[in-house]
């Protein structure tokens, strides 16, 4: 009977902990939750000021820059019974708020708490109109004031206003469709992409307020406007993709407009949508349908499994990791 | 029982949504009237369930509505400036939005050099926040009026027919594709391709509304070129006009 209470106990300990989230030193001191009842009632700006005083100093713009001060707590906890150390420690370096400074805000190691809201459509609607045609009729005077000389390369849509060419590298993995087997084990592959083959994303409000700080709705004010409360998730740094062999910045394809490849990026109104990168094969095979790309590839697959040899792994666009897996439809040039 | 019931519902549904037929249309941009060649970049396809017949009230909705003013007519009525309407007109902007402003810029176009004296004003002296951050600091309508009167346009003609798809020319193939268009049935079936709002080449605008064969076998091309007396290669309906004169006294575009 003992040994039955034991196992049992023993059971649902491990269940138990294995249930306690995993959290970071960081993660352990954030013990505010935009997501409490009381907290989901507050306007925004009842608690952080836009821009913070230290804004300038900090980023070199206005912004949020700082954890809100305490008169936006003690309005609600202000009672000392309902201040833990733990309560400080939201944003405080230390449990003695006294003399320890507050963390930078924010901090990033912690779990998110809001998804970004961000229509891609609206904004190609209205900042991607570049259009860098020399044969266009214009007036005497706005060619002679305004064209660009002939080395000044586009940065296709504005694009660039947001998305820039990465100068550090992600840790990379292979994007791995969920639904099919790999063929083979993967052969050896030491392919490492540049940082430069791709473009990063932005990190904070800077690229956002250069049009939206006042004005422009949503305004930099209007926090909800960008940011919507959402189940509290870790970001994961690691960057996954079908195709590390891409190179942005390469000479064929860095003339070439970002709509050319990322098709439904103009339709799109909810970046939840997007699926990562969003490159439809389509994009590729407009070029890449030739017998020393992608036919050559198919046919090399196509002759191994019919020879009932090990299954040829692609690797012109993928890594081996991802070319030992079966062909998907989409692949197949129409 | 009702539980094995929603399984294999489930599972039959699944089976059936994995079997979905796809289909693509690709919207042809290089497109050749009479005997010019056009680029139309950057412009806006919208893509229809069912062709002509199908969406009849919706074709004749927008082959008589009225054209909305030209980006030059917008603009000059609300003052801007010959330097202001020249930069956009430049490249074919539509908004200040569509490229970077340089200190040149600033220094011709009088709306941006009095939004950049705003900007210094505003932001402490620091002058690449102030050319950087500068279309915070125009007035609004000159900054996203347009777009907002094209999208009130677009609202007003689509109002109760919502598209299935929307797609954009790019500014180097000019090409428009509607990829992953899910096909009713495993056969050819009809779509209706337009631009909604026409969009204006050389003194005239241009209304497309064509209808265009989806299967799942062959990506669809759509070409929108138009032989001398205005004639669609394809089963269009194409409506050319003038452009509208501008009202007061911001001449005839």
């Amino acid at each position: 009977m003992m040994r039955v209470a034991l196992i049992i106990l023993t059971v649902v300990a491990a269940a138990a902990l294995s249930a306690w989230p995993d959290r970071s030193g960081a993660q352990n001191r954030d013990r505010f939750l935009h997501s409490s009842p009381a907290h989901k009632k507050k306007d925004c700006n009842s608690c952080h000021l836009m821009p913070t005083a230290n804004s300038m100093a900090v980023r070199g713009f206005p912004d949020v820059a700082e954890f809100p001060g305490h008169a936006a707590c003690a309005s609600c906890h202000g009672g000392k019974e309902q201040i833990t150390k733990n309560f400080c420690a939201a944003c405080h370096s230390s449990r003695m708020p006294a003399r320890a400074p507050r963390f930078p805000f924010p901090v990033r190691s912690r779990s998110h708490e809001f998804g970004t809201i961000f229509p891609h459509n609206i904004h190609q609607d209205v900042i991607a109109k570049v259009v860098r045609n020399p044969d266009v009729a214009v007036g005497h005077f706005v060619q002679a004031s305004f064209s660009r000389p002939p080395d000044d390369l586009p940065k296709f849509n504005n694009c660039a206003l947001c998305h820039q060419t990465a100068t550090k590298l992600s840790k990379l993995a292979a994007r791995v469709p969920a639904a099919l087997q790999p063929m083979a084990t993967a052969s050896p592959d030491t392919f490492i992409p540049a940082a430069g083959f791709l473009k990063d994303n932005p990190s904070g409000h800077a690229s956002c307020f250069a049009c939206h700080y006042t004005g422009i709705k949503p305004a930099a004010n209007n926090c909800a406007g960008c940011h919507s409360l959402t189940t509290a998730y870790s970001p994961s740094a690691t960057l996954e993709r079908y195709s590390f062999k891409f190179d942005h910045n390469s000479k064929s394809h860095a003339v070439r407009d970002c709509m050319t490849c990322h098709i439904r990026i103009a339709s799109n109104g909810d970046l939840k949508k997007l699926k990562d990168a969003d490159v439809p094969i389509l994009a590729c095979t407009s070029c890449h349908n030739h017998s020393d790309d992608l036919a050559k590839e198919l046919n090399a697959r196509a002759a191994s499994t019919d020879a009932k040899q090990a299954a040829f792994q692609c690797n012109y666009c993928h890594t081996t990791a991802i070319g030992r897996f079966p062909v998907p439809s989409s692949h197949e040039i129409k | 029982m009702p539980v094995l019931a929603a399984i294999l519902v489930t599972a039959v549904l699944g089976a059936a949504a994995f079997a979905q037929s796809l289909g693509s249309v690709e919207v042809a941009g290089r497109v050749k009237i009479g005997t010019a060649n056009e680029r139309l970049k950057r412009k806006r396809f919208y893509l229809f369930r069912g062709g002509l017949a199908e969406n009849r009230q919706l074709v004749d909705k927008l082959k008589t509505s009225a054209v909305p003013p030209s980006r030059d007519c917008f603009y000059c009525s609300l003052g801007a400036s010959a330097e202001y309407i020249a930069w956009l007109k430049s490249e074919d902007c539509e908004s200040p939005f569509c490229r970077s402003i340089g200190a040149d810029d600033v220094a011709k176009v009088p709306e941006f050099k009095s939004a950049y004296q705003k900007g210094l004003e505003q932001f402490r002296n620091k002058p690449d926040l102030a050319r950087n951050w500068l279309t915070v600091n125009l007035p609004a309508p000159l900054r996203n009026g347009f777009y907002l009167q094209r999208k009130s346009v677009v609202n007003s003609l689509l109002k109760g027919a919502t598209p299935l798809q929307t797609s954009m020319t790019d500014s180097v193939s000019v090409v428009a594709p509607f990829i992953d268009i899910p096909l009713a049935a495993s056969t050819a079936e009809m779509f209706l391709v337009t631009n909604v709002v026409p969009f204006e080449l050389g003194g005239k605008t241009y209304l497309w509304v064509c209808e265009v064969k989806v299967d799942d076998k062959k990506r669809a091309k759509l070409s929108l070129n138009l032989d001398k007396a205005n004639k669609p290669a394809g089963k269009c309906e194409v409506v050319v006009r003038d452009v509208a004169p501008c009202a007061g006294n911001c001449g005839t575009k």
